[in-house]
């Protein structure tokens, strides 16, 4: 399948997140950009300057670079040692206030980005793929929602957990106790009882033969400026049942969930034209969407238009935006992030890093007086 | 903003006659006892005996593999899950293994190119399906040369779960239940289409092994030196067999190694020779009375520049192996070879075909001047009572040239970086249009392979707006593309790697006209990773 095959070259590389809780922009606010580099350092960047502030060593090899935030955004939650532990580490001082080993005795347990903390920053959320080493064989178990206590620190063990689909990526909290679980479709976990909702159906969505099923692939979804969680997805309308690929529309869609409501819109948002690996909206304007990989690109949904196309110079996984929505920094891939003004597009700075980002998340920590 | 540009930048980016031989015993498949030691004492520490005869040890008995399979997971077994091996034990290992739970030549037959290494190819005839499961990360041939229980298939993707534990996450994986599939879909096809107990592998099990030993006449092609033709000496040492190769390229300058050979399940001819100081590698399969061998040869440490290889056994009768070059034009005199043994007799080149004068003549070559006067169509030359059907091919117009490989991959490198080029050869082939007179149907005549000049352009507008033919490499006078150097180029837009897509062109000389042929080149970045089998 041309989309497929389209899409796989470059999404084909190796796997964080969180939901923050969301407020109007106040100037007073301190804004930290926070992302993770190669070996192992979590940056924290603070965004009025654009300096690198602190950098703290995360213990572990390195994992994939997701970050979950604590909502006073305070302390970052990094997934590291290959992706099967979690550390808490406080942005202002590097010190280590939490740690989860999820692997134990034989059985290997890891996490595909996915950590996220409860809008009250009371629990944190991962959803775990364990494997059981056996002395000549690996025996695939179920994955799970794993919920763990922040309080109670380092060794926190889960207090409560419920199988979930396989597949899920990016989680995020919602202000209704949920955690949505982005997989081949978006659905949303009650963190009590492990009830499972769908929120919008991708992989089994029913639009009938002239809509290809949908490429859905959350990595990064960096939703804390706007309080959404993004799950874009690639498909094709054919012109009619004889499903002529050469003819179809090629689409850009996502699920856009609003965290306070856990309610979510999808729709197709720009025709498929260039391979785009995160979408971002403009906290000022939900119909203006940014995107990142080989451009910087800037979209009207509402018109199902690309406005800007920038090319950049070499490939950036990830992108995220001031609060005033004025400032995008493009970040992900190499030890470079680049800046530039949202309303061109050009490039205005970039913050040199000390190792490479690969596929780490870029957030944003605000932290309110 | 084309798409294929986009994703340029980062694609990480993938006939033996037969011959009347006296059978001798079969050394290699007699079952060796030290076989179950080796495993007893060097992989019981995870593996357990299962008590049952047919099946002794768990996760080792229900499978069957080529040589190179089990290489390939006993190399797994020591880098990742920690076995100890000694060098002879491993190699006396694969040898038991090969021998008694491997693939009868006809199931091994249809992916010989994987285990001749020639990965310049598009894989036909992996079903889609199993396509986009199996084969996006490996050829669909590293499966297709495994025999497992369905249990074993099953156990398999569980492996593949576990060591690599973002499968499931990726493009063509994650738009569907992929680890649900795999296990209770793929994994069932599997065991249906290459199931552990086969009629073919029972017969050839229990069928005697023929004795390779003896004096070979050998044909090949070494790229950038061109057509050979030598003798090969196959003495018998402990763990097979001692070579000794002596012949000549088309051009008359010589050739000679000398070297070892092991022969696994009783026909997989796997040889290391040092031919005038380069270490190369021979891969065949000898036919079931080892009458005959055909496969592929290429250096050690360049497996992309390799050619065809086949080698016939003295026994004693004459025999017509082929004539160089296979093709002659209405009309025009021509210098042929016939290469074969024991050539004794009248020599005649087919109907219509006047030999004008032999140039050159012993026992095992004999070179002409000739003139072909009669139709188009192939010809039987003969030496004496032996001939060869269809061996040389007479030809009024060359009505079209198919380059191979059709489609090659190549990687830039060097340049300081930690791998070398990865290049590629290619050759020119003629048809004639036959009798319908249109090219490219089906009763096209193959000529051959023709000398041709090599030039190369864009592959399209995006590659010819990057300048790809500027940047990506370059073809020789003998067909070798060697690509650009590794690493970032100022000289390309945004500093890009050398990376490419171009269309490699053959012009070969009709008379007076010229017809060409285009095969087509991607040329992508290093690959790091070494594999027994891709
Ligand atoms: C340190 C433990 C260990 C030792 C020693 C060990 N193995 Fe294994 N073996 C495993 C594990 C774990 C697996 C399953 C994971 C895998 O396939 O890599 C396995 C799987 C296998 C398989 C199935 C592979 C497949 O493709 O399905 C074979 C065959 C095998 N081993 C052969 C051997 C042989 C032969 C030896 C001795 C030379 C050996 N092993 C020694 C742990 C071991
Ligand atoms: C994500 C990429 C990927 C996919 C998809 C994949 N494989 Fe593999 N496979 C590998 C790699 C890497 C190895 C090499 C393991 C090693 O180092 O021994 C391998 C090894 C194998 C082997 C050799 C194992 C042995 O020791 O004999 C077989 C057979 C195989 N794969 C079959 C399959 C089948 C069947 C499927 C589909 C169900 C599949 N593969 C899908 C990556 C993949």
């Amino acid at each position: 399948m041309k989309l497929n095959t389209l899409v796989k070259s470059s999404l084909l590389a190796p796997m964080g997140i969180a939901a923050l809780m969301s407020a109007a922009p106040a100037s007073a606010d301190q804004e930290y950009l926070l992302t993770v580099t190669r070996p192992g350092q979590l940056h924290v960047i603070d965004m009025a300057t654009n300096k690198v502030e602190r950098s703290c060593d995360i213990p572990g090899k390195f994992g994939s670079g997701s970050i979950a935030l604590a909502p006073n955004g305070k302390t970052a939650y990094v997934l590291s040692n290959m992706t099967e532990d979690v550390y808490g580490i406080s942005i202002q001082n590097c010190d280590i206030t939490f740690h989860v080993a999820q692997s134990e005795g034989n059985i290997r347990v890891k996490s595909v980005q996915s950590i996220t903390v409860s809008t009250d920053g009371t629990e944190l959320y991962t959803v775990q793929n364990p494997v059981r080493h056996l002395p000549d064989r690996f025996e695939i178990l179920e994955p799970k929602l794993a919920v763990y206590k922040i309080a109670d620190g380092m060794g926190a063990k889960p207090v409560r957990s419920f199988p979930v689909e396989r597949r899920i990526t990016k989680i995020a909290a919602t202000e209704t106790g949920e955690v949505i679980l982005g997989g081949g479709d978006v659905t949303a976990i009650n963190t009590q009882t492990g009830a499972v909702r769908m929120v919008t159906a991708l992989q089994n969505w029913d639009r009938g033969p002239l809509w290809a099923p949908p490429d859905a692939f959350a990595m990064h979804s960096q939703g804390e400026q706007t309080n959404e969680y993004l799950m874009p997805y690639s498909t094709a309308k054919f012109e009619d049942e004889s499903m002529n690929m050469e003819t179809a529309q090629w689409w850009w869609g996502m699920s856009r969930v609003n965290l306070t409501t856990g309610e979510a819109e999808r729709m197709e948002t720009v025709p498929f034209q260039f391979i785009v690996f995160n979408f971002l909206t403009d906290p000022r304007d939900s119909n203006i969407l940014y995107g990142s990989f080989n451009t910087l690109s800037k979209h009207d949904i509402s018109k199902h238009e690309t406005l800007i196309v920038h090319e950049m110079p070499h490939t950036y996984y990830n992108l995220n935006i001031s609060g005033d929505g004025k400032t995008i920094y493009v970040g992900g891939t190499s030890s470079d992030i680049s800046i530039h003004d949202s309303e061109t597009l050009d490039k205005i700075g970039s913050i040199q890093l000390s190792g490479d980002m690969t596929t780490s998340d870029l957030r944003v920590a605000t932290i309110r007086d | 903003m084309a798409l294929t540009k986009q994703n340029k930048k980062r694609v990480p980016l993938v006939g033996p006659a037969l011959a009347l031989v006296a059978v001798l015993a079969a050394p290699a498949m007699a079952a060796q006892p030290d076989g179950e030691t080796i495993i007893r004492n060097n992989c019981l520490a995870c593996h357990s005996e299962t008590g049952d005869k047919a099946a002794p040890f768990s996760r080792i008995s229900e499978q069957r593999k080529t040589p190179e399979g089990w290489r390939m997971t006993i190399n797994r077994m020591q880098a990742l899950r920690g076995a100890k091996i000694s060098p002879e034990d491993k190699r006396a290992l694969i040898q038991y293994l090969a021998d008694n739970q491997g693939l009868a030549p006809t199931e091994a037959e249809p992916y010989r190119y994987l285990l001749e290494q020639d990965t310049n190819r598009v894989e036909e005839g992996i079903d889609e399906g199993l396509g986009q499961m199996c084969a996006r990360c490996h050829s669909g041939a590293r499966f297709s040369l495994q025999r497992r229980s369905e249990d074993e298939w099953k156990r398999l993707v569980d492996f593949h779960m576990g060591q690599f534990p973002t499968i499931e996450f990726h493009s063509l994986a994650r738009d569907r239940a992929w680890y649900d599939i795999a296990k209770n879909e793929t994994a069932v096809e599997l065991g249906k289409n290459f199931p552990l107990i086969t009629p073919q592998w029972n017969s050839w099990k229990t069928a005697p092994k023929a004795d390779l030993t003896g004096r070979w006449r050998v044909l090949g092609f070494v790229p950038g030196k061109g057509q050979f033709d030598a003798w090969m000496n196959a003495a018998k040492s402990e763990s097979g067999y001692q070579l000794q190769l002596e012949g000549q390229y088309a051009d008359g300058s010589k050739l000679s190694g000398s070297g070892n050979a092991r022969v696994y399940t009783g026909y997989e001819w796997r040889a290391a020779l040092t031919i005038d100081g380069v270490k190369m590698r021979q891969v065949m399969a000898a036919d079931a009375k080892g009458g005959e061998m055909a496969g592929r040869m290429f250096p050690a440490a360049e497996r992309a520049i390799g050619g065809e290889l086949r080698a016939v056994r003295d026994q004693g009768e004459a025999e017509v192996i082929a004539v160089m070059p296979s093709l002659l034009r209405q009309g025009e005199s021509a210098e042929l070879t016939i290469l074969g043994q024991h050539l004794e007799g009248d020599v005649s080149l087919g109907e219509g075909i006047e030999i004008e004068k032999v140039l050159e003549r012993d026992d095992d070559s004999i070179r002409v001047l000739a003139r072909a006067t009669g139709s188009e169509g192939a010809r039987s030359p003969s030496v004496g009572s032996a001939s060869l059907e269809g061996g040389l091919s007479v030809y009024q117009t060359l009505a079209r040239v198919e380059v191979v490989p059709a489609n090659a991959l190549t990687r830039i490198g060097g340049n300081g970086g930690e791998m070398e080029k990865v290049r590629a050869v290619y050759r020119a082939v003629g048809y004639s249009a036959g009798a319908d007179g249109k090219a490219g149907t089906e009763d096209d005549l193959r000529l051959g392979y023709m000398p041709a000049t090599w030039s190369i352009k864009p592959a399209d507008e995006v590659a010819a707006h990057d300048k790809d033919e500027d940047f990506a490499g370059s073809i020789d006078a003998h067909g070798i593309f060697t690509p650009g150097d590794a690493g970032p180029n100022p000289a390309r837009k945004m500093s890009a790697n050398n990376v490419g897509r171009l269309t490699v062109i053959a012009s070969v000389n009709d008379g007076d006209a010229q017809v060409r042929g285009e095969g087509s080149m991607l040329v992508s970045v290093p690959d790091f990773v070494r594999r027994v089998l891709d």
